[in-house]
């Protein structure tokens, strides 16, 4: 059996010091000449202070004594907050259709050869060909962006869940019938807790793939939101600004991805043991 | 002691002109051809035969999770058309259920017939003890061995109380030790309950030491081609297993079998 990474350990060093190098690396091109124009290469500290600055009341600043709120007048971690529930409305919604799809789909066989197609042909469509035609039918706010994250999630959500419901031993069903269980009974006191392991991955997948195009999905009328404001202050020439969102998008897609592992080893402890 | 316990007993299982094949037309491969047997009430019967010879086909025949080409299976007067609580399976791999703990798995069929929480922790309690694993009531299946899993499993089929208890080689993947101990711990278990039990293997002294009555199946399609009562499993518990597969009558039995099989 293949051991887990530990969480906390020794482990850590190597990682420090590759951030140290990557930090003082990126601080000595920020320095140098080689990239010109130099507001396209901020340093470290540039980046930090636009990140600051994003978070708090600052002046307006080029001599002009006004105050402003964060950037675009919400703070960066409001923008990011807009951008999360945004994906967590869609998500949500994606799991409640998603599951039970897959569920009957799974189980059901004449369900799935009807059902399983459309599923295909959604899966294989990159959410964003959506935009347009969703920006038609539900408007440029946010039900037309929570449809997007819809529709990026459900699909993953949906297949992972008949792949495990597929993936249910046949005697463990066998068992519960020969213990008095009903049909349903069968599917909620069996199938759904053998698949709750492979629902759980559906949603890592889908959380990645909801992020990748909520970020993509606020070119368009995206503020506040954390992908917006990382795209309009590239193109207003704040790269500093720019930057500190890219980060910012990376590491909470990573801390996203982790709260989920978490997840998965709380409600499916058994998963590779059993 | 609780509704179940009410209930009348199933009565017989019979098996009348049962035959099975596999696969659709053109790759059929014949599995079973033309059983008829009854099993009374109380008989622990053993069905020993090669392996691939269909003994587990007609186990899950009698279990009721397919149903037979032609000819049909009936416990008392009712046909079997599906699974059915008064017909406990245990497995040959545990199918215990890594969500629930040892206690959860075992008092699962009287969960799910509604059997209020207290009693059923109480009931499971009682078979856990029965097979000595009041100490890993907490646990997760998982983190018990090959044998203490089926144990587990053993628990929960009596736990449910069914009339039938159908074993599929339930010791087949153990150390020897250990399936001689839970030969043992058949037995008494048998002993005090009254099941009626259909016990599939393939090893023959096993088939001559359980059964009250042993049947050899022949290699596919399968046939019964030996049916003969055994003396060993309903003698005293107090005599010795060792002593048992000494005497000259067990080595005669097993002599037989074993011709039987080859």
């Amino acid at each position: 059996m293949r051991r887990r990474p530990r969480l906390l350990g020794l482990s850590w060093l190597p990682a420090v010091v590759t951030a140290v190098g990557v930090l003082v690396l990126w601080t000595v091109v920020a320095a140098s000449d080689w990239i010109q124009p130099a507001y396209l290469a901020p340093s470290p500290l540039e980046v930090w202070d636009a990140f600051v600055r994003a978070n708090t009341y600052h002046p307006v600043g080029g001599g002009v004594d006004r105050v402003v709120r964060g950037e675009e007048n919400y703070f960066l971690w409001e923008h990011l907050v807009v951008s999360l529930r945004r994906i967590a409305i869609g998500l949500v919604l994606a799991i409640l259709v998603g599951v039970p799809l897959g569920l009957l789909m799974g189980t059901v066989e004449s369900v799935r050869r009807v059902a399983g197609p459309y599923l295909d042909f959604l899966r294989s469509i990159p959410p964003l060909a959506y935009m347009g035609f969703l920006v038609a039918w539900f408007g440029i706010y946010d039900t037309s962006k929570i449809w997007l994250l819809f529709l990026a999630a459900f699909p993953p959500i949906a297949l992972a869940t008949i792949n495990g419901v597929r993936g249910v031993r046949e005697d463990q069903v066998n068992a519960v019938l020969s213990l008095g269980a009903s049909r349903r009974q069968a599917v909620t006191s069996v199938v759904l807790p053998a698949t709750t392991p492979d629902i759980l991955s559906g949603i890592r997948v889908a959380v990645g793939f909801a992020w990748t195009t909520v970020v993509a999905a606020e070119l368009v009328n995206g503020l506040p939101g954390i992908g917006g404001l990382a795209y309009l202050s590239g193109t207003q020439n704040k790269i500093a600004l720019s930057v500190a969102c890219i980060l910012v998008i990376g590491l909470t897609a990573i801390a996203l991805d982790f709260v989920i592992r978490l997840i998965e080893r709380t409600l499916a402890p058994w998963r590779g043991k059993a | 002691m609780t509704a179940t316990s009410v209930r009348t007993h199933s009565g017989a299982v019979r098996v009348a002109g049962v035959e099975h094949v596999f696969g659709s037309r053109g790759a059929e491969v014949p599995a079973l051809d033309r059983i008829d047997l009854t099993i009374e009430p109380g008989e622990l019967v053993t069905l020993a035969g090669p392996s691939g010879c269909g003994k587990t086909t007609l186990l899950r025949l009698v279990a009721g999770f397919m149903r037979p080409t032609s000819g049909n299976i009936s416990v008392g007067d009712r046909e079997v058309r599906g699974p059915g609580a008064e017909r406990g399976v245990v497995f040959q791999q545990p199918t215990l259920y890594p969500w629930l703990d040892v206690r959860g798995n075992v008092a699962l069929g009287p969960k799910l017939r509604g059997v209020a929480k207290a009693e059923r922790t109480a009931r499971a309690d009682t078979y856990l003890d029965l097979v000595g694993l009041t100490d890993f009531a907490d646990r997760r299946p998982y983190e018990l061995s090959g044998g203490m899993q089926q144990r587990t499993q053993i628990a929960r089929v009596l736990a449910n109380d069914p009339d039938i208890v159908l074993m599929d080689e339930p010791f087949g993947a153990l150390d020897a030790l250990t399936r001689e101990r839970l030969q043992g711990e058949l037995l008494s278990l048998w002993r005090a309950t009254g099941k009626t039990v259909l016990f599939i293997t393939h090893g023959v002294d096993e088939a001559v030491l359980l059964g009250t009555r042993v049947l050899v199946m022949s290699p596919r399609p399968g046939r019964i081609v030996l049916d003969e009562p055994a003396p060993f499993a309903a003698a005293s518990a107090d005599v010795d297993p060792k002593d048992l597969r000494a005497s000259p009558e067990f080595a005669e039995l097993t002599r037989r079998v074993r011709e039987a099989i080859t």
